[in-house]
């Protein structure tokens, strides 16, 4: 028999909706003066039960708003759920974030201990890892400078080698690896395979299914704070694919955010077509709000696979567009190349997010459009033999 | 089996202090404090030479306005010294009190990404607070030598004073954090209290100045600052004289209630930190 790491009794938490989240003495005052009627109770997670055996990878997934994060934020102490009872065994690291703690004005050097220690090593444990960590990042020539002047990337490398090198017998990961370049990505999945084949209890949760199947064995499937299902990742994960299926090429927000900058409104949509198809190019027209005067946001567009998988992704910039950053509403039209779609399951990912005093702010990431295109020229059937892949290229030929 | 053991659950009622847990903290506590030490001086022409400048001008400006221009009597103690020996304790009191407040509303990334006992942000900006108190110290010696003073035999009370004024000033940079997250107002307020308290405590003047021209229950009133307890008995230790009011007594004690209060308001405050903050 296994030992268990984690069991979770009937977890819940509530939050308070419609409630501003930090308050004032008049707010406190006049909230003993009347009854206020505006909240409204929000169960982000509804009464959980389950058992996670030691060595296990678990692998949480499910849409925006399932709970994932608060289940994650509840395991790794940062709040405490409104009701039900915990018990984890063993030393628990959670890699919420990377580089969280980094300072811009410290030196390469030292918020490798700094971030080492936030994440819960000793002192002594950073120092025999030191060389391995520079080695992993690969910024060895920096070391000494603060990392303010490091490139986001050289960034990212230096905060993700910190966590890799955390060895917790429990280790709770959000999604982290949607930052980095694709080569260093591969780099931190095959760290966090290492973690999961060295007999470590790893929960993970991502929005990459691909990663997902790779590296959990068992997953869990939230849906709006109810454990839904859960059994072999294979299975889960068609489970989720299938109740994500439906097409949706059209999104308009209907909560309200606190964020900073968020979107508002997001079609997919081609000229002169009722429906998005493989032919022609698809138009991403989108609305998005700046709350307050910014001094960078960074706006990003990603076209995904079923899977989750970036297939690429596009910002303004790359056509030497200036990104407004004054408060507003804006509205922005992406066209992507022609013939490009192939039947297949897509769906876009739109982030705003900023790179501020060296921690990534997501003000937004929406996901919510999926389509799948209707076959009409593509060139993976119309053409004999067809062409494979995931994407199609016409690409220029010459034969001599 | 692992004897690393959590059980997570809702929170009712009183909540435990869990100390044990900070002095496992202790490696991250002294490198958050080492980070605001680092920082607070970077990209700076002078650097660490502030630390010094600050508070010699200050000693300037007292003996300017206390000295020459409001002629406060501090008898044969040359003034200088009297002012440095209120202004040491006080200096740090009013670093940690402006400096706290703000310090875990400034750790939000942190506190909504990490599990650690927070009450370590508090108390990392006051380490940083050592160095000025070091520098005041090293003023003080530095006065005596000038003014060939020999200190008190008091001052074998100092170490006594100096550990008050420390719990002092943790008592209210505590007590500021948490309040701070529940109420944003005391961002404003604290500014304020930090030159409200340079007046109403006896930092450039004598406590007596005061005191002699209150009744009984205004002077109670003024020691309720514990600062002006601690201010007069850091002095006392120091250039001897008179023995501090029996109110300064008010003073220690007020600082300990407070001091155990909010430890407990702190940990209440913790439980919902990274839901409010």
């Amino acid at each position: 028999m296994s030992e268990v790491a984690i069991k979770v009794n009937g977890l819940s938490k509530k939050f308070t909706i419609g409630k501003k989240k930090s308050s004032s003495f008049r707010d406190s005052l006049s909230s003993v003066l009347y009854k206020s009627k505006s909240t409204q109770d929000f169960w982000a997670l509804n009464n959980l039960n389950f058992e996670i055996l030691k060595g296990e990878s678990i692998g949480i997934i499910g849409k925006n708003g399932a709970g994932k994060s608060t289940l994650l934020k509840i395991l790794s102490r940062i709040t405490k759920p409104s009701s039900g009872r915990i018990e984890i065994n063993g030393r628990v690291s959670s890699l919420l974030e990377v580089g969280t703690g980094f300072h811009p004005e410290l030196t390469g050097r030292e918020n490798i201990y700094l971030n080492g220690t936030i994440l819960g090593m000793k002192r002594s444990e950073v120092k025999s890892k030191f060389d391995e960590i520079v080695d992993f990042s690969g910024v060895e020539k920096f070391l000494d400078t603060p990392v303010k002047r490091y490139s986001s990337g050289m960034y990212v490398r230096l905060a993700f080698a910190v966590a890799a090198h955390l060895e917790p017998e429990i280790l709770i990961i959000d999604e982290v690896l949607s930052v980095g370049d694709a080569e260093f990505q591969k780099k931190c999945l095959g760290k966090m395979d290492d973690a999961t084949k060295s007999g470590r209890t790893v929960l993970f949760v991502s929005h990459n299914m691909s990663a997902v199947e790779k590296l959990c064995s068992k997953c869990f499937l939230l849906k709006q704070g109810q454990l839904k299902y859960s059994g072999s990742s294979s299975q889960t994960i068609a489970k989720y694919l299938n109740f994500a299926e439906s097409n949706q090429h059209q999104w308009t927000r209907e909560s309200t955010v606190k964020s900073k900058a968020y979107f508002t409104y997001i079609k997919a949509y081609q000229e002169n077509q009722l429906d998005i198809t493989t032919s022609g190019s698809l138009n991403i027209e989108f609305t998005y709000e700046i709350k307050e005067d910014l001094n960078s946001l960074k706006l990003h567009l990603a076209l995904l696979d079923n899977y989750g998988q970036i297939i690429f992704s596009s910002a303004p910039e790359d056509t030497g567009i200036e990104k407004p950053l004054k408060k507003g509403k804006y509205t922005s039209l992406v066209t992507l190349p022609k013939d490009l779609l192939i039947p297949m399951k897509y769906s876009l990912k739109l982030i705003l997010w900023d790179h501020i005093a060296g921690s990534f702010i997501h003000h937004d990431i929406n996901e919510e459009i999926k389509f799948k295109p209707i076959e009409t020229q593509s060139l993976i059937n119309n053409t004999s033999g067809g062409r494979s892949g995931i994407v199609a290229v016409k690409c220029k030929w010459k034969i001599e | 089996m692992s004897e690393n053991k959590i059980i997570i659950k809702s929170s009712k009622g009183i909540p435990k202090l869990e100390l044990k847990e900070l002095v496992q903290y202790k490696d991250l506590f002294l490198l958050l404090a080492y980070r605001d030490y680092r920082v607070r001086y970077a990209q700076t022409f002078l650097g660490f030479l502030w630390a010094f400048i600050q508070p010699f001008a200050t000693l300037l400006i007292f003996t300017l306005v206390f000295s020459k221009a409001a002629k406060v009597d501090t008898g044969e103690i040359p003034y200088p010294l009297f002012a440095i020996c209120g202004m040491a304790g006080w200096t740090f009191f009013a670093f940690v009190l402006s400096n706290s407040g703000n310090s875990i509303i400034g750790a939000q990334q942190m506190i909504q990404k990490i599990y650690f006992p927070k009450l370590i942000i508090p108390m990392a900006k006051a380490i940083v607070g050592f160095v000025d108190f070091g520098i005041a110290l090293l003023f003080i010696i530095c006065i005596c030598i000038y003014y060939q003073f020999i200190p008190s035999s008091n001052i074998i009370f100092l170490p006594i004073f100096i550990l008050m004024t420390i719990l002092a000033s943790l008592t209210f940079g505590i007590w500021l954090s948490a309040l701070t997250i529940r109420f944003r107002d005391f961002q404003h307020v604290v500014p304020f209290l930090v030159q409200f308290g340079l007046y109403a405590t006896p930092i450039g003047y004598p406590a007596e100045l005061i005191t002699n021209s209150l009744p009984n229950w205004a002077s109670l009133i003024y020691f309720l600052n514990p600062m002006a307890g601690l201010v007069e008995g850091f002095r006392w230790s120091i250039i001897g004289g008179a023995s501090p009011n029996e109110f300064a007594y008010v003073s220690f004690l007020v600082t300990i209630i407070l001091f155990v209060l909010g430890l407990f308001y702190f940990k209440k405050v913790e439980e919902v930190m990274a839901d409010i903050v």
